[in-house]
């Protein structure tokens, strides 16, 4: 297995990632504001927020080690008309802008929370357009390994399911710091973060499943392509006798499968040091797993002909 | 009634003998590294056994071609198509080039070209690729490709009157379809020569490619 598209690995996934956090943590303030007070749901999911802008802005900066000529960088807006690499670059500084105006506005509750609220939503939609843009840059006629409508699925499952468990971490982590400072504990606060957690776990059960119904489909048809380049491709995803496409599988499985269940049964009635090892290990593992199969999703690339 | 003007190449595969001499006049004349090869030499290999039942024996058919390709300037240039800075453009005579002072070295038109044409070059940190020994047709003279070629398969020149002299076949594996990139390229195929898609043989020097 080689590593060679590393940026571009370290980008996708911290890319998704951000995109997936972002978009869960509106998931959760919807469902949480029907049970609690705007402070409350502010107050477990705003260190959540806080931290996906060092995790974009750490995607983007990795994308510039992809390039050869780095200096050249603001010429990549001069195709937005034409090449989706273009619109992916453009997306994606557009999310990381609109999201750190949010979260400042946010942190220095500037706006009316109406207004902050309509900002959030565009910055979801950019992120949104973000993945979309991400897996166009893939549908190459001449790659026919990439040039399939799992490459956007499988795109979009990758930050639903990592959106879902990293602020799930956050969640916990946010707890546990709060714990070990000594600061009082909220018990609305705690409540509301319990049932977000159990969510969370069947979210990740059911992106599981729908990953495990797209895997298969993908993989027969590219065995199915009957193309040299496919055949180069099926090989490529085979590579060291399967034994990193079966490591992905069993990761993600466990992570999101197994943990996804524990996750929901210790959300319900676990102690929080219990609760917090769930949902950091289903997250470790759920990211190892994608970021193992996104390495092979670049090493899968053969183009047709010569 | 003008058509716009257009150049590209043409290739006999009968008598390509895969001697390389114009890959290498290539790469000397633009001075490129190691791993930069902006026109290859594929060699193409398969074969089959034909059984005659009445005579109990079998016939071997087994058949090498070779086909040099570098960029083939195409009608529909997917590099230019997906190229995020416009560093890849079209000219005025079709020939497709690449401005090193655009360039940011992304290699996503490595990804979409199906003849493997534009190519990084870590030194420079941009892609490069034919660009038709522009120099030499300014002053009259053959690419250097065209030059070399000791057997004289090899020409350029507008492809209409290309096509018109040769026919327009460029549907010849390993190559891809043509359909894709409409490239300009005119070949004579090999007389064992297998069709696009009904290819039998394989690549025997991806090593080289």
């Amino acid at each position: 297995m080689h590593v060679s598209e590393w940026p571009l690995v370290v980008f996708t996934i911290l890319a998704q990632m951000s995109v997936g956090s972002f978009v869960a943590l509106g998931v959760v303030q919807v469902f949480a504001r029907r049970k609690a007070d705007v402070a409350t749901v502010d107050k477990l999911s705003d260190p959540a927020l806080y931290a996906i802008g060092p995790v974009m802005v750490g995607g983007l900066l990795a994308s510039l080690f992809h390039l050869g000529n780095p200096l050249n960088v603001f010429n990549v807006l001069n195709g937005l008309g034409s090449s989706w690499l273009s619109r992916e670059i453009f997306f994606g500084s557009a999310f990381a802008v609109a999201g750190a105006v949010f979260a400042v506005c946010q942190w220095r509750g500037w706006l009316t929370p109406l207004l902050r609220q309509v900002l959030a939503a565009v910055t979801a939609a950019i992120g949104l357009v973000l993945v979309l843009s991400m897996s166009m840059v893939y549908l190459l006629d001449t790659v026919p390994a990439w040039n399939s409508w799992t490459t956007p699925v499988t795109f979009y499952l990758t930050t639903l399911l990592l959106g879902a468990l990293a602020v799930g971490t956050a969640f916990v982590v946010e707890a546990w710091v709060r714990r070990t400072r000594g600061k009082e504990q909220d018990a609305a606060a705690d409540t509301l973060m319990r049932s977000a957690l159990k969510g969370i776990g069947i979210a990740a059960i059911a992106l599981l499943a729908a990953e495990f119904v797209v895997i298969p489909t993908y993989v027969l048809s590219l065995a199915n392509d009957g193309s040299a380049a496919a055949g180069s491709s099926a090989a490529a995803l085979m590579a060291g006798g399967g034994a990193w496409f079966v490591a992905r599988l069993v990761l993600v499985a466990l992570g999101a499968g197994v943990l996804g269940f524990f996750l929901y049964r210790t959300a319900s009635k676990g102690t929080e040091k219990i609760l917090a090892i769930t949902a950091v290990s289903a997250f470790a593992l759920v990211l190892v797993a994608e970021t193992l199969g996104r390495v092979l999703f670049y090493n899968q690339m053969f183009h047709v002909g010569i | 009634m003008t058509m716009a003007k257009q150049l590209g190449f043409y290739l006999d595969q009968n008598y390509c003998t895969g001697c390389k001499a114009c890959q290498i006049a290539c790469k000397d004349k633009n001075d490129l590294p190691v791993g930069v090869t902006w026109r290859r030499v594929v060699e193409y290999t398969g074969g089959a056994w034909t059984v005659d039942d009445n005579a109990g024996t079998f016939s071997p058919h087994v058949f090498t071609y070779y086909t040099s390709v570098s960029c083939n300037h195409c009608d529909n240039p997917l590099c230019v198509e997906v190229c995020p800075t416009e560093a890849m453009t079209k000219g005025a005579d079709g020939v497709v080039t690449v401005d090193a002072d655009k360039c940011i070295g992304c290699r996503y038109c490595e990804w979409a070209c199906p003849y493997s044409a534009p190519q990084f070059n870590a030194e420079s940190g941009v892609v490069t690729k034919c660009d038709f020994c522009a120099d030499y047709l300014a002053e009259g003279k053959d690419p250097a490709c065209v030059a070399a070629c000791p057997v004289r398969v090899l020409k350029f020149g507008e492809i209409a009157e290309l096509r018109a002299r040769y026919g327009a076949a460029a549907d010849i594996e390993p190559l891809p379809d043509p359909s894709i990139t409409r490239p300009n390229l005119v070949i004579t195929p090999h007389r064992n020569a297998e069709m696009v898609g009904s290819g039998t043989g394989h690549i025997a020097n991806p090593e080289e490619i």
